[in-house]
């Protein structure tokens, strides 16, 4: 068992220095509520053809400020309550792929690089001599190269897929942590509050460590 | 009113004598840096690793099928859930990085030395039961690191002889990791908190005994010594305002950087992580496993270079008192030993091809050599400097030293 622990560890260790050496490119997530509800839609749109986001309510697209319109479109009969499911079958899916494609709520903190890699990713795309879709960041990737980054033409076309792996990476951030804003918000009053109390403390050790002094 | 309910306390349970003994009275050296502010910050982190442990144990299902949903529950639709959380596995780092200081100013000061070897050794078995905690906690989350780090250092425990595989299958309660394994850690990463803090009295009642060591290792006169209250305790309450200003921009600003991006994909018995390592605080041991070709060679290693710290009160031969402020010779091996375990926590995070394994063998032994080398060194040393040194000041650490012995055979200091 150890043996096949190790063996699995040297070869996988191998494969992931090898993938490292294409460079992620740096995204800049966005955390406004058009930026989301454009990622939201394309990951609506296409994204849950064969992915899942379990651990997001069609409720809490609603909290995030989408409007109601929108995201009762989306739900269609569902219930607000339900979690975004996938289109795609688990059994099609195995038949498929030979695998259930993994759920996306925390995908964007689930691969070291974590947003650059998913941005990244969404933009590796390529065609191989062979006529086959490759991706630079996953070789044999099975998922297909749905931007169509590898088909674009002029830099407007490749400037504009760009944009829309930002918006879905910007809304596949806040679907990994949605508390995020409120816990930045939260932050700056606690170390604001922290500093205040902190320099408080410290003018209270120094006047009664004074007392040594003058004795 | 107030006096009256005290004195009818104290008829029956002496409060006011303990907080005079323990507080208002007990001597403290006046010269104590903030470098001995890591005690009481350990013990501050220890009691908010508790309390906001208590309150995610009631959100979080300690069950195969159910633990990696239940964290994403505690994250999303628990009131200040992701609040609980990230103070949490923020504050394991924190415990660490809190422990290894106060343990490095041990080293350095040469506090571990008579009269404090039991606080040393009762430290020491500490920081044991509070690897024990982290390490379970980490399987916790049941992510793929959890499941594949409780897989790779339950496995270690195959390396007992005899009855390897036994131990192995005793500690995951399965042939594999699983939901026993899962259930068992829940109970005793519950349990182990709570025989902490009871070691940490027994750490304190020690520590009272002996009193505190201070930054020249000389015992010092009544006359430098001030009551812990209230100096210590508004010192301490400086240190704990910045302490916990960099500990709160980790919880709110940068949460992630102690959650491995691997272990956010659930825990698969199917895909192996590609690469392997266990949480910061645990790398350098993991290099000097790794470092011995031979399993049992190398968790042997790992468990020695844990336990040889409680060698160096006898390994420390020198008779000038305290560590290395009149001791240059110390000093570099104190530094030296402390980058050596930098480079082999480097060493621990990478995967083991080209430089990193010959590397992590000659770091493994110059850990080693630094505990063999001490007692030759430390003598040595000790004849150079009494050659050299005022004999004003040799008396002084004569005196040091025979009060120090004194306390040693059991006179009430």
């Amino acid at each position: 068992m150890s043996r096949l622990i190790a063996l699995a560890l040297c070869c996988l260790s191998y494969s992931a220095w090898a993938s490292e050496e294409h460079k992620l490119a740096k995204v800049q997530v966005r955390t406004d509520v058009q930026s989301l509800e454009r990622g939201a839609e394309t990951v609506i749109s296409m994204c849950t053809g064969c992915h899942s986001l379990k651990y997001i309510k069609y409720r809490d697209l609603l909290k995030l400020g989408i409007a109601k319109e929108k995201v009762n479109s989306w739900r269609g009969s569902n219930p607000p309550g339900t979690s975004i499911p996938s289109q795609m079958s688990p059994e099609v899916a195995v038949k498929g792929f030979g695998s259930i494609p993994p759920d996306l709520s925390l995908m964007a903190q689930a691969r070291d690089g974590r947003a650059n890699y998913l941005y990244s990713y969404l933009l590796g795309f390529y065609v191989t001599p062979d006529g086959k879709s490759g991706n630079h960041l996953f070789p044999g990737v099975k998922m297909p190269d749905v931007l169509g980054i590898a088909g674009a033409r002029t830099p407007e076309e490749r400037a504009q897929i760009e944009e829309k792996a930002r918006d879905v990476t910007s809304f596949l951030m806040w679907a990994a942590d949605p508390h995020e804003q409120e816990r930045k918000k939260l932050g700056y009053y606690v170390i604001g509050y922290l500093v205040l109390l902190t320099v408080l403390l410290k003018l209270m050790k120094m006047r009664i460590w004074s007392r040594l002094r003058n004795n | 009113m107030a006096k009256g309910i005290i004195s009818w306390i104290d008829r029956r349970f002496p409060l006011t004598a303990i907080i005079k003994h323990e507080l208002t009275e007990y001597p403290t050296p006046r010269n104590l840096s903030y470098w001995w502010n890591f005690g009481f910050l350990a013990g501050f982190v220890l009691v908010l690793q508790i309390l906001t442990g208590i309150f995610l144990a009631m959100h979080y299902k300690p069950d195969a099928s159910m633990a990696f949903d239940s964290l994403q529950t505690i994250m999303r639709d628990v009131n200040y859930g992701w609040l609980l959380r990230y103070l949490h596995s923020t504050g394991a780092s924190a415990f660490f990085i809190v422990i290894y200081v106060h343990m490095a100013r041990t080293l350095y000061y040469g506090s571990y030395r008579a009269p404090r070897e039991l606080l040393w050794w009762t430290g020491q078995v500490l920081l044991l039961s509070i690897m024990a905690s982290a390490f379970m906690g980490y399987l916790l989350p049941w992510g793929q690191m959890s499941y594949w780090g409780a897989g790779v250092i339950t496995n270690l425990f195959g390396a007992t002889p005899f009855i390897g595989e036994a131990v192995v299958l005793w500690l995951r309660g399965d042939f594999a990791v699983g939901d026993a394994t899962l259930t068992r850690f829940f109970a005793l990463h519950y349990l182990f908190p709570f025989l902490v803090a009871g070691m940490v009295v027994i750490h304190l009642v020690s520590l009272h005994t002996v009193k505190s060591s201070n930054p020249s290792g000389i015992n010092l006169e009544d006359k430098d010594n001030i009551p812990f209250h209230p100096y210590y305790t508004s010192k301490d309450g400086f240190g704990l305002g910045v302490y916990l200003i960099i500990f709160c921009w980790f919880v709110f600003f940068a949460p992630n950087t102690f959650i491995e991006a691997v272990n956010n994909n659930p825990a698969n018995p199917l895909v192996t992580p590609p690469h392997i390592v266990p949480e910061w605080y645990f790398l350098p041991f993991y290099a000097i496993l790794r470092s011995i070709p031979d399993l049992l060679g190398g968790v042997v290693a790992m468990v020695m270079s844990l336990l040889l710290f409680a060698v160096l009160p006898f390994a420390d031969r020198s008779t000038i008192p305290g560590g290395a402020r009149y001791r240059p010779i110390y000093r570099v091996t104190f530094f030296l030993f402390i980058a050596d375990i930098f480079v082999l926590g480097y060493l621990g995070a990478q995967a083991p091809t080209g430089y990193v394994v010959p590397m992590g063998q000659v770091a493994t032994f110059l850990y080693f050599a630094t505990f063999f080398i001490l007692p030759i060194v430390s003598k040595r040393e000790d004849k150079w400097l009494r050659a050299r040194l005022p004999q004003e000041l040799l008396a002084q650490f004569d005196r040091t030293n025979a009060l120090a012995k004194g306390q040693n055979k059991g006179d009430a200091p």
